[in-house]
């Protein structure tokens, strides 16, 4: 009978003679890192269970907008994209207030960002890396409900062909406004996180500023019933009651205050929708370039302030 | 070819605190030690090769390109550094796939090569565990995995026997000298334990308030003396006497005797002085230089 039989030789060290593929490499790596750490893969069930709640609540959200549309029959009447979009701003605000220092915080408290940056990768690579998996993952969560709402609506109606036909251009709007969304939720948490190794300390921070700058903007632009005056004020909702803002025409500026409405204003351009809501009525009399100007300084501020915040720490 | 390593008229200053002068060395292939008080300008120097700092003037090149002006020769070099670096979450296995990753390599290949380097390190059984679980030394062996994981033509280690136990010290001092003898990976090992250099390295650099102190082959500096050092029992003060009547040169320091060794005859005059004091002869040896002088010597 033969005998099979084996041997085991150890090599020892065997130097590496694959492919090197350089900063490129790196930060798709980085990149990847980062949307798993942001919807907590490769850690334990906590770190799930929240992003995997949000992400539900959105799609549940856009499947019960579709199907009360369907039952009632009333198609957009009901809520619409951009109707949408409010609705779920409560979720993103929690989702980027508590998720984003996820992606920074620890990197820095246990030192794991010199190891990043003594490897082909510079503090520009590493923060675009650490936005953009946080960015990516933020428009997914927000254009999973909007692709949801939008299959809802069309198969909604008793002649989908023609609600596409009629609304194909909702599409590229809400793919536009969910990027401009996606921006600054993704890019001012990131911002305040770069201040401190404390996850807890930048999320009620986070929370803190967005609730905090829409009560002193609601203050600010809430109406002044004892004005009586019918050629400077305007009139809108059902009531027709006249509303002039207690702080007078700079209410329209106090507007831009809410911080929670900034990216609003824009995308209420870019859908075209009125926004019903007391500050949102107040900053639609400015110019619309105005609204477009505070989202750009923002978004593109916190941005700045990220990086060189981040250019100082690791000089 | 140039050296791995090359700092040319090197300086830096922090404001008016100067952390490096006008320093001129080369490393080569082998285990090279940078030896140094603290605040000597060490760490400054490695982050210097490492392009994290950029020099006040001259330049730190890896291999013939300067450090801060190519992020891609990053993909030679390990680093582990002295401080905390781990994460707490990810396993053994997780972190030193994606860090070969962010070093350029592959997922395929940086898998396999985690799998690898955790073996050489000794932590093949624990690579599944999260890094939070680890005890010191191990956390000290993964920090040395992650510099090594991406194969670079040399690991810059600083302090990398800090906050490691006796038993544990002498494990990683041994690990690096396979990394450096057995696996082929060049290191500067960046101490101010003179006992770490003098076991591991081949060749020293000693670093003194910002300024070259010595460089050179360690068994130079650890060559014989004209000494010898003679250790006894009981009667050490009768036994110098003894010696220094029959015209020998004797010093006592601590428990030892220093004599200063002019004629071979010295030893048979030695062996007698021990019988006639009664002093019970524990040790007898040439005495060599130890980094400690040329460290107290460079510091002078």
């Amino acid at each position: 009978m033969k005998e099979y039989g084996g041997e085991v030789f150890d090599l020892g060290y065997q130097h590496y003679e694959g492919p090197r593929e350089g900063r490129m490499r790196a930060r798709k790596a980085l990149w990847i890192n980062g949307m798993r750490t942001a919807i907590g893969l490769g850690r334990g069930t906590r770190a799930k269970l929240l992003p995997a709640l949000l992400f539900l609540i959105v799609i549940m959200t856009a499947v019960i907008i579709s199907l009360t549309a369907a039952a009632a029959d009333v198609g957009e009447e009901f809520a619409n994209h951009a109707d949408f979009y409010r609705i779920i701003s409560v979720v993103l605000l929690i989702f980027s207030a508590i998720i984003a220092p996820e992606l920074l915080c620890p990197d820095r408290r246990d030192g794991v960002i010199f190891l990043y940056l003594v490897r082909p990768l510079t503090t520009t690579d590493y923060i675009i890396g650490r936005w953009l998996a946080f960015f990516t993952v933020t428009f997914a969560l927000i254009i999973i409900g909007q692709v949801i709402l939008f299959a809802g609506l069309t198969l909604a109606v008793d002649e989908p062909f023609e609600y596409l036909k009629a609304n194909w251009l909702d599409v590229p709007r809400f793919l536009c406004a969910g990027i401009i969304i996606a921006a600054f939720t993704t890019t001012l948490p990131l911002a305040v996180s770069a201040f401190t190794t404390r996850k807890s300390f930048a999320a009620s921070f986070v929370i803190g500023l967005f609730f905090i700058t829409a009560i002193i903007a609601g203050i600010m632009t809430e109406c002044d019933y004892s004005y009586d005056s019918d050629s400077e004020s305007f009139d809108y909702g059902s009531n027709q009651q006249v509303c002039e803002p207690i702080t007078g025409d700079a209410g329209k500026w106090l507007g831009l205050l809410d911080i929670g409405e900034i990216s609003d204003h824009v995308t209420d351009l870019i859908m075209d929708d009125e926004n019903e809501s007391q500050v949102a009525k107040q900053v639609s009399q400015l110019p619309a370039v105005v609204p477009i100007l505070w989202y750009l300084i923002m978004t593109v501020g916190p941005g700045l302030i990220l990086l060189h915040r981040y250019r100082r720490l690791t000089a | 070819m140039p050296p791995l390593l090359e700092a040319k008229g090197l300086t830096k200053r922090y404001g008016t605190t100067i952390a490096l002068e006008s320093v001129d060395f080369e490393v080569h292939e082998g285990i090279t030690g940078l030896l140094g008080h603290n605040g000597a300008g060490k760490s400054t120097a490695i982050k210097l090769f490492l392009g994290i700092l950029q020099p006040t003037s001259g330049s730190a090149e890896v291999m013939g390109q300067k450090a801060h002006e190519s992020v891609e020769v990053r993909d030679r070099l390990g680093y582990m550094p002295e401080h905390d670096c781990l994460p707490i979450n990810p396993t053994a296995s997780e972190f030193l796939t994606h860090m070969a990753q962010v070093s350029g390599l592959p997922p395929s290949f940086a898998r396999t090569r985690a799998a690898d380097v955790l073996r050489h390190v000794g932590l093949a059984e624990e690579r599944y565990r999260p890094l939070g679980d680890f005890s010191t030394g191990m956390k000290q062996r993964v920090k040395l995995a992650q510099a090594l994981v991406h194969d670079p033509a040399i690991a810059l280690l600083d302090e990398a026997t800090s906050g490691l136990d006796p038993a544990g010290r002498e494990e990683m001092l041994d690990l690096i000298r396979r990394t450096g003898k057995e696996f082929g990976i060049s290191i500067l090992l960046s101490s101010h334990l003179m006992g770490d250099i003098e076991r591991t390295c081949d060749r020293i650099i000693v670093l003194d308030g910002g300024h070259i102190g010595e460089i050179g082959e360690v068994s130079h500096f650890t060559a014989e003396t004209q000494n010898i050092i003679i250790e006894v029992d009981r009667n050490i003060d009768d036994f110098v006497t003894v010696l220094t009547q029959k015209n020998i040169r004797a010093a006592i320091e601590g428990p030892l005797i220093v004599v200063e060794l002019e004629r071979e005859e010295q030893y048979d005059i030695i062996r007698d002085a021990v019988v006639d004091t009664d002093a019970r002869l524990r040790r007898l040896t040439p005495r060599r230089h130890g980094l400690a002088d040329i460290f107290r010597g460079a510091h002078q």
